[in-house]
């Protein structure tokens, strides 16, 4: 990364076409920009989601029984602690940038490896749940023996899509750990802001996942 | 160079995100954390809150002559603390609180869209799709 020192961002702030003297993007700008495109990202991932989701709510509406059934042999005890694990790194998750951006490596390193742990175990919590779900007979194929299959697609895709992007932020967290231990946000922390949109977004969509899946 | 960090930090977010000092309700709480830890607190009363009721009005739902009306309660209830819990994550840990509101029209449109198709396609009789 380019030299930037705080009179650097001073001088462009003046400058009346917002560029430095050689036409370069400042830290800010490109810091702005990189954050208009992770929300873009994450405005075509709301498209995904909310298709999985309507073709849940479909089969809500249309089979109450089946769903109740499931819930009522389900419970949704484990269900709520891995919302609580969930919730809790979204907390740490924050914490780490906000440790960064007050100049402290060793804290953001503490707080992104809870948040690591929390999406480890997060994805644990639903293999469990899987394999109770699988021991039930409720799994992604359909089989007309048992009304339960029918629930099936529509409970993994939205469940499990998640679970890949739990299990993304994961790696994308131990990436950040390594290279926030060689200094390389010490400058600029838009790398961790980036990581943390994402992972925010991770947790809202389970926020609603919990809700209308395992409650409504 | 830490100087240079503290300034951009500055220019992206407001200083009392990074206070422990926060107003809650009329009063000033100091925690660890701030505003960030008062938020999760948030989170996790408004999810027990969520369970509660849900399971209160399953007891109540079942076998009750008005369950209908009951369980469109339940769906209403939950799906608000939903929206408040992401509400509170998107405005205060995502900072769209103090960045650019152009950020916020990119994802509240397509949040939108989704809904109005979820209204859309559930307005299709069973008949409509083969159920």
């Amino acid at each position: 990364m380019a030299e930037v020192t705080a009179d650097h961002i001073h001088a462009v702030a003046h400058d009346d076409h917002g560029h430095d003297d050689h036409g370069h993007m400042t830290v800010e700008e490109n810091n702005e920009n990189m954050k208009l495109g992770m929300w873009l990202y994450l405005a075509s991932e709301i498209v995904i989601f909310s298709i999985m989701i309507v073709g849940y709510i479909v089969f809500r509406v249309n089979e109450p029984e089946v769903v109740s059934e499931v819930h009522h042999t389900l419970g949704v005890g484990l269900v709520t602690i891995n919302t609580f694990i969930l919730l809790a790194s979204s907390y740490f998750m924050v914490m780490g940038l906000r440790a960064m951006q007050k100049g402290d490596r060793q804290g953001m390193l503490r707080w992104i490896g809870a948040t690591a742990l929390g999406g480890i175990i997060f994805v644990g919590g639903q293999y469990i749940e899987y394999s109770e779900l699988a021991h039930l007979g409720i799994t992604m194929g359909y089989d007309s023996a048992t009304t339960w299959s029918t629930f099936g697609m529509r409970f993994y895709a939205p469940t499990a899509f998640h679970g890949a992007h739990v299990i993304v932020g994961v790696i994308w967290a131990l990436i950040i750990m390594k290279r926030g231990s060689e200094g390389r946000y010490d400058n600029n922390p838009i790398g961790i802001e980036m990581f943390g949109l994402y992972w925010h977004f991770v947790d809202i969509v389970w926020i609603m996942l919990f809700t209308l899946i395992y409650l409504v | 160079m830490a100087e240079v960090t503290h300034e951009i930090a500055e220019h992206t977010h407001d200083d009392h995100a990074h206070s422990d000092t926060v107003v809650v309700l009329g009063r000033e709480i100091t925690v660890n954390g701030g505003i960030y830890t008062v938020v999760f607190g948030a989170l996790g009363i408004l999810t027990i809150l969520e369970v509660l009721f849900a399971e209160v009005l399953n007891s109540m739902i079942a076998g009750a002559p008005d369950a209908g009306f009951l369980a469109a309660i339940k769906s209403f209830v939950l799906l608000g603390l939903a929206i408040v819990k992401s509400s509170l994550v998107i405005w205060f840990y995502m900072h769209l609180k103090d960045d650019n509101k152009i950020l916020a029209v990119v994802f509240i449109l397509p949040l939108l869209i989704a809904a109005l198709s979820v209204m859309f396609v559930l307005s299709i009789p069973p008949t409509g799709y083969g159920v």
